[in-house]
């Protein structure tokens, strides 16, 4: 297993700055953290503790005010092919249809394409792996919301990204289809197979319950400004099954995150305008 | 394009029928209303007792296919909708560009803007004077003041239309690789087209508006013309039978353009709705 | 940095009034053409008179009284076809059927009822105004959130109160948006229908800015009066909009500005 972090961030700290009232916020503060190749990353914390500006640095959308953000060691510096972004909201073109939004980046990214019938094949190949047979023609609207999240989960892999950033991306859908959906999930990941086999994610959720199940490790943020506080591992067996979600060992890994979330989920929620 | 083409032809069967039903129940209540109109109208004629003054719709009825059939209402109509089209095509090749390219550039924007929004309130109307003396009464001057009255809803939809295309679209194409360029016309031009296309429908509106104002003060010909000369013969019926063309000619333009819109968009919420 | 765009926004019509200046003066031959400063002259010279206030001023007063008359019935029918299906359906399709007619096509007609004077004029800003209130003010009722009035009625309350304490409210921003749409096209309507009469019936007419472009136009050919003329229809139209998207925003503070 290789050494060397595959997503490396280092004292990152980002500050917004709303430029007519001039006030800054600081929405991440001194972060450091070392995704490791071929893992499964989940980050949970409270809302407001920055995850998703975290996975927008990485995924190089938006800029560090400060701090070192690298990918096999070379600076990120903006967007691009070799980390792929699925978004909550699943910002699937209305206009093209399941096949044309699965095999857009090979269309149209920048750099070598492959010939049209290449491109055809592989597009066949990821809806298949996504079990959306049958819709290839359809548009998003047409399609259930499970489906729209697969197609998104299609679109981004199919570009054939080293490091797959994936933004609460369960969120929007209703909590039966979120547990087949993270099956799913693990299932096209290929989590049977080897750590240098599978592709690095980077999954950012609020689900506590979600990232214990899919992660290999679990970071742990605080809020206000944004902080991690801990990266809890999951030793638990993969495959992950259904039935692991009951055991003691996953109960314990839940609560323990839960504590650390807690008392600021509460503040968030109950007691914010006191601050 | 071949998708959309099959998208039709899917969406056919069920919702032909549905909308044969439907259509056939929506004739029913326009001609129900409009019949209650009409007998309001002849009443309100018999007391008036004055041809002149106002004529009954049996009157103008007759007066319409007489004009018809002489040829001298399509005669008169071609004229307009002639002028129409050569302002809505000018309207629309300037101003589709310069709206988008507003949306799309800041700095264009701010120097652009303030020239739309200082000529914006002059209606085309008040151009009148100016123009018909630089231009004299002819064709020039009702395609000047159509086009300038289209000009704006061109300019103004596009700009909104392309502010409208939420960034996440761009970002998602950004995270695979996908460089400007592609981005603009595959991402942000499709994503844009809905709305450009609505503003087509109210140019194309505010045109015919416009072409009425036009031609009853500095046109020989058409129909705002015909309006104007057979009131100065007192002939009211056949100017009613105009007025009438005018109305009916403006919503079978709008009717038109709505069907494009849908053909072209067959995904925009906004445009599905309309139907 | 948020001084860029101040100054971006006076870069173009600055050069436009400059190369417009430049350009007239340097024309050999016309000596009608207008230039910013022989514009500036007449504009002086209307106002001192009173020519164009008061011009401007009778345009206003028909326009007011035009959209007042308009309002009253576009807002009753309105309302009432917005919360009633039933009307709703039986009036739309003779309300759809006329907006395409341009209200300037009917004022051969107002001409022929009233003559050429301002009740032929009030009359087709009426018209005009009367299509963006109606239709706004129907869409205004029927996007009321239906769960609004399901609320109100669970509490008892009964239904004409409701349409009075929770649809209207509700509507209201609507209902604004098309006041406003509707003065805008009641000031163009004015000046085409004051454009117009002044077409047919020279200079000895009812008066109105409408009517004042077309006399500097026809009879004593001052190019550089109708300029101004042009820029304070513009104006006026500016105006009117701003007030009335200042009025909308002041009597509404619970309406978050998505502009």
């Amino acid at each position: 297993m290789s050494v060397l972090p595959k997503i490396r961030l280092k004292n990152v700290r980002k500050t917004f700055g709303a430029p007519r009232s001039g006030t800054e916020t600081l929405a991440v503060d001194d972060v450091s953290l070392d995704v490791l190749t071929g893992e499964f990353l989940c980050i949970v914390g409270p809302s407001g503790c920055g995850k998703s500006t975290l996975l927008n640095i990485i995924a190089g959308l938006e800029m560090p005010t400060s701090g070192v953000v690298e990918m096999d060691s070379h600076p990120i510096t903006g967007p691009g092919a070799e980390r792929g972004v699925v978004f909550q909201d699943y910002a699937l073109f209305p206009w093209n249809t399941v096949e044309e939004n699965i095999g857009f980046g090979l269309r149209h990214r920048a750099g070598p394409r492959p010939p049209p019938d290449e491109r055809r094949r592989k597009v066949a190949e990821y809806i298949e792996l996504v079990a959306l047979s049958g819709a290839e023609h359809k548009f998003p609207h047409q399609l259930s919301g499970g489906m729209r999240q697969r197609c998104a989960l299609a679109r981004s892999l199919a570009n054939e990204p080293d490091v797959l950033l994936m933004d609460e991306p369960l969120a929007a859908l209703d909590a039966q289809t979120r547990l087949i959906l993270q099956e799913e999930l693990l299932r096209i990941w290929g989590q049977e197979r080897r750590a240098p086999e599978r592709k690095t994610v980077v999954f950012v959720t609020h689900g506590i319950d979600e990232a214990v199940f899919l992660g290999d490790r679990v970071a742990v943020m605080s809020s206000h400004p944004g902080r991690m506080k801990e990266v809890i591992v999951v030793d638990l067996p993969r495959p992950r099954l259904e039935t692991m979600r009951a055991s003691p060992e996953f109960q314990a890994l839940t609560a323990q995150i839960w504590n650390h979330i807690r008392d600021e989920a509460y503040r968030a929620t109950v007691a914010p305008l006191e601050r | 394009m071949l998708e959309w083409y099959r998208y039709h032809k899917k969406m056919g069967s069920a919702s032909v029928r549905r909308r044969a039903v439907g259509g056939i129940l929506g004739a029913a209540t326009y001609a129900r209303a409009m019949l209650f109109f009409l007998l309001l109208w002849h009443l309100v004629s018999v007391w008036i007792a004055n041809p002149v003054l106002l004529p009954g719709p049996l009157r103008v009825m007759e007066s319409l296919f007489q004009m018809v059939a002489s040829g001298e209402l399509v005669e008169h109509a071609l004229v307009s909708l002639r002028r129409l089209a050569v302002s809505f095509v000018a309207a629309g090749a300037i101003g589709i560009p310069l709206g988008v390219a507003m949306g799309m550039n800041r700095p264009f924007d701010d120097i652009v803007d303030p020239l739309v929004e200082v000529l914006r309130p002059i209606s085309g109307i008040a151009w009148i004077p100016l123009a018909l003396f630089i231009l004299g009464v002819g064709d020039a001057l009702p395609i000047f003041i159509m086009f300038y009255g289209a000009l704006f809803p061109f300019v103004l939809n596009s700009y909104a239309a392309v502010r409208a295309v939420p960034p996440r679209y761009a970002d998602a194409a950004r995270t695979m690789g996908v460089p400007r360029r592609r981005i603009i016309a595959n991402v942000m031009l499709p994503a844009a087209l809905p709305g450009i296309l609505v503003g087509a429908r109210l140019a194309a509106g505010a045109g015919w508006m416009s072409m009425v104002a036009a031609e009853l003060i500095g046109a020989p010909s058409g129909l705002g013309f015909a309006v104007e000369w057979y009131r100065e013969l007192l002939m009211t019926s056949k100017m009613l039978a105009v007025v009438v063309s005018i109305g009916i000619l403006g919503y079978t333009i709008d009717r038109v353009l709505r069907a494009v819109q849908h053909r072209m968009a067959p995904w925009s919420p906004a445009v599905r709705s309309e139907q | 940095m948020s001084r860029a765009p101040a100054l971006r926004a006076l870069i173009a019509p600055l050069l436009l009034v400059l190369l417009w200046q430049v350009w007239a003066s340097n024309l050999p031959a016309r000596r009608h053409v207008p230039t910013p400063t022989k514009v500036f002259a007449a504009a002086y010279e209307l106002i001192a008179t009173g020519e164009l206030p008061l011009a401007l001023g009778q345009s206003l007063l028909r326009v007011i009284a035009g959209f007042a008359v308009a309002a009253v019935i576009a807002l009753a029918l309105g309302l009432l076809m917005g919360y009633f299906r039933a009307v709703g359906r039986n009036v739309d399709p003779v309300v759809e059927s006329f907006r395409p007619i341009a209200p300037i096509a009917f004022l051969p007609l107002a001409i022929l009822w009233f003559g050429t004077g301002t009740p032929a004029a009030v009359f087709i800003v009426a018209y005009a105004a009367f299509f963006p209130i109606i239709v706004n003010t129907i869409h205004g009722v029927r996007s009321v959130d239906a769960s609004l009035a399901r609320a109100a009625l669970t509490m008892g309350v009964r239904r004409a109160t409701i349409l009075r304490t929770v649809i209207l409210p509700g509507a209201l921003p609507q209902i604004f948006t098309g006041a406003r749409l509707g003065m805008g096209v009641a000031w163009t309507s004015i000046i085409a229908a004051e454009l117009a009469v002044g077409a047919k019936a020279g200079s000895g007419g009812s008066g109105g800015i409408g009517q004042m472009m077309f006399v500097f136009y026809a009879y004593s050919v001052e190019l550089n009066s109708i300029v101004v003329c042009m820029i304070s229809v513009g104006l006026i139209a500016l105006a009117i909009d701003r007030g009335l998207l200042w009025l909308q925003r002041r009597s509404m503070p619970w309406i978050e500005d998505k502009r």
